[in-house]
């Protein structure tokens, strides 16, 4: 039974980049419509059964009720038994949860953030990630329709993984010699006390930064990264910066109309399992463009480049594959007439 | 945002005076000392101080029925609060007023409010009347996640918006509108998704982290003094006691509150302050030694002092 699992963060996109930056809001009632593209997209390439992480705003449910008439589903659709934190941690459990009914699939509304966190428990599952979030690098702004059609091309097997899924790479932290967290895009070493409000904004506080990859079209600190050299994602090597006095200035979308130069004392390349040593002790961490780990003045924290990170599907590849295998062709019977 | 140690440690003493002044009020209200109704602010403590902490001496705050908090972190008497629970004359309001009443016109403080979402028109015209001086001060309303859906709300940031008043709307949201939680009194999970209606930012920040708090209300602040306009500042938080003083509060698990209780922000302000070396156990619990020491002044300043007398009944109720 083709089954693919939803994720959908009703918390992201209304941080304090609303005030100091100028990113767009987003409410959960646009999630809800994207939600039901997805759905209708997943139904029209054959997935029969969705399972999906409940949350306290209803996301998935209220997708549904709207689904009525001609846009009734037949799929099945179950909501995954699991306790309701409201943290990120929910993300986590939903996508354990999720590899181990084995799904095909996970589509994801969220941002760098709420990516992490699934991919740090979806497995080999791979994933189709819809931004929702602000400064995102790792999920694409997609059309839901096309996106759950994606998903569902992968799920069913219509679309070999070799041709749709490409393996990104991740970003070890390592606390004290143990394994903390890890990052899907980016570490950026702040002088900074608190995680406070999470976002990043004061060019001035950032001190290093160890990313997998960057383009001068992302938005956030990757936006650095790709000024400096571009490093797109399916390149094997990251990147290691040190921000400070340099002769070289990039000019950086730290934000959304956040554009500021930012002054790098050096550069590098990273080579797979290489290690970087967080110098700025004690710091602040972001990770995946937010505020996230506390650092004490005892600790000592080590940055690995990882290749295995998680499996995601490309959409583009995907629909082109299909296209040319012909499953988009009606038959007599199926389809429009 | 970079806090001098000084700085760090007034806003946590300021946590702690409010948790102590709302224990010690809960325990005298439950032995039958003090009348009245009191609502108290134990587990929001981080969304007053790290708010009122960027207010100068000529700015406003609008304050709820939940109102002892906003008034300690704006730097309230604590001997006059508690004489005004206990109904003395030498309470703010001459203990004619209670706990939902207590004003401090010398601090800006417009008052605790019995009528729920009663302070947000206040807030408008107090940031109109800053706007119209020209002196660069900020009106704050805090308010809950009930209060939101009062026609007083929409008015309130509708005129503030258009007319671009230095006012921040501060959402507490405790997800609870007495006794209906706000995924059945609202169809909305963030109140701050409610300030694009009306052409205003609207940010959620998590409120039990002081330093979250402190730094949304800085940006907005800074909006409001620079001219940009109003601001809602949704604040995620959760209190740790009923509505009201006696509530059996029957509508949530001791589950949820336990766990909202591992999210104590007095805790995790403590935690980041050690960890940067800001504050040893020893100063904490000084700290703490201290404000209880000042919390029982304030209460026997209170016990002690006289009830009003019966002829000053109809004294204050219009202005002389």
């Amino acid at each position: 039974m083709p089954t693919v699992g939803i994720i959908a963060n009703p918390a992201s996109g209304k941080d304090i980049r609303r005030l100091v930056a100028h990113a767009t809001v987003f409410d959960n009632l646009e999630k809800v419509n994207i939600v039901r593209r997805v759905l209708l997209g997943l139904e029209a390439v054959g997935v029969t059964r969705l399972l999906f992480m409940p949350d306290y705003f209803g996301i998935i449910q209220r997708a549904l009720e709207g689904l009525t008439g001609d846009y009734s589903l037949k799929m099945d659709v179950e909501c995954l038994k699991m306790p309701l934190t409201g943290e990120q941690e929910d993300s986590l459990v939903a996508a354990r949860l999720l590899a181990e009914e084995k799904v095909g699939c996970i589509v994801t509304l969220g941002g760098d953030g709420t990516n992490r966190v699934v991919a740090k428990g979806c497995r080999q599952v791979p994933l189709v990630p819809i931004s929702t979030g602000t400064n995102n690098v790792f999920p694409s702004m997609v059309e839901g329709t096309i996106a759950g059609m994606a998903a569902g091309l992968v799920a069913t097997g219509k679309v070999a993984p070799e041709v749709a899924l490409t393996r990104n790479k991740k970003i070890d932290i390592y606390v004290n010699g143990s394994w903390e967290d890890m990052a899907l895009v980016d570490v950026v070493v702040l002088k900074e006390q608190f995680v406070g409000s999470r976002a990043i904004w004061h060019e001035r506080k950032i001190k290093q930064v160890v990313a997998t990859c960057g383009e001068a079209t992302n938005l956030g600190i990757t936006s650095m990264i790709g000024a400096l050299h571009p490093l797109p994602p399916a390149d094997p090597r990251g990147m290691a910066v040190k921000v400070g006095t340099g002769r070289t200035k990039v000019l950086s979308a730290l934000g959304p109309g956040l554009i500021k130069s930012v002054s790098i004392a050096e550069y590098r390349f990273l080579d797979p399992g290489e290690r970087v040593v967080v110098e700025t002790i004690p710091c602040v961490m972001a990770v995946d463009g937010e505020r996230e780990v506390e650092v004490g003045s005892r600790d000592r924290v080590e940055l690995v480049l990882n290749c295995d990170g998680p499996l995601v599907v490309n959409i583009k590849a995907t629909m082109d594959a299909a296209a040319r295998r012909g499953v988009f062709r009606c038959t007599q019977g199926h389809g429009s007439s | 945002m970079a806090l001098s140690q000084e700085k760090l440690l007034e806003l946590y003493r300021k946590m702690v005076t409010i948790r102590v002044f709302e224990e010690n009020t809960a325990e005298l209200f439950a032995k039958g000392e003090i009348p009245g109704f009191v609502h108290l602010y134990v587990g929001e403590e981080a969304t007053a101080v790290g708010v009122i902490a960027h207010l100068k001496d000529h700015d406003y705050i609008a304050s709820t029925h939940r109102g002892h908090g906003h008034l300690i972190a704006r730097g309230g008497d604590v001997k006059q609060m508690y004489a005004e629970l206990f109904g003395r004359k030498t309470g703010y309001c001459k203990g004619k007023g209670g706990s939902m009443h207590i004003a401090d016109l010398s601090l800006g403080f417009l008052g605790a409010n019995g009528i729920v979402g009663a302070g947000l028109p206040l807030i408008a015209g107090a940031a109109f009347a800053c706007k119209y001086r020209g002196d660069d001060g900020v009106a704050v309303c805090f308010f809950g996640d009930g209060a939101s859906n009062r026609g007083t709300f929409h008015e309130a940031l509708n005129m503030a918006s258009i007319w671009k008043l230095p006012a921040i709307f501060v959402c507490e949201n405790n997800m609870y509108a007495i006794s209906l939680s706000q995924e059945l009194h609202q169809n909305i999970d963030d109140v701050a998704d409610r300030a694009a209606a009306y052409g205003l930012p609207g940010i959620s920040v998590d409120g039990n982290d002081l330093f979250a708090v402190y730094e949304a209300a800085e940006e907005a602040v800074k909006r409001a003094r620079n001219g940009d306009g109003p601001t809602l500042i949704e604040s995620k938080t959760y209190r740790w006691r009923g509505h009201f003083e006696g509530d059996p509060v029957v509508y949530r698990t001791e589950e949820e509150l336990q766990a909202w209780k591992k999210k104590d922000p007095i805790e995790r302000a403590k935690k980041r302050m050690m960890e940067t070396g800001v504050l040893t156990e020893e100063e904490d619990k000084a700290i703490w030694e201290e404000v209880r020491s000042e919390i029982q002044e304030g209460i026997e300043f209170a016990k002690n002092s006289p009830l009003p007398e019966e002829e000053s009944l109809l004294e204050d109720v219009y202005c002389e």
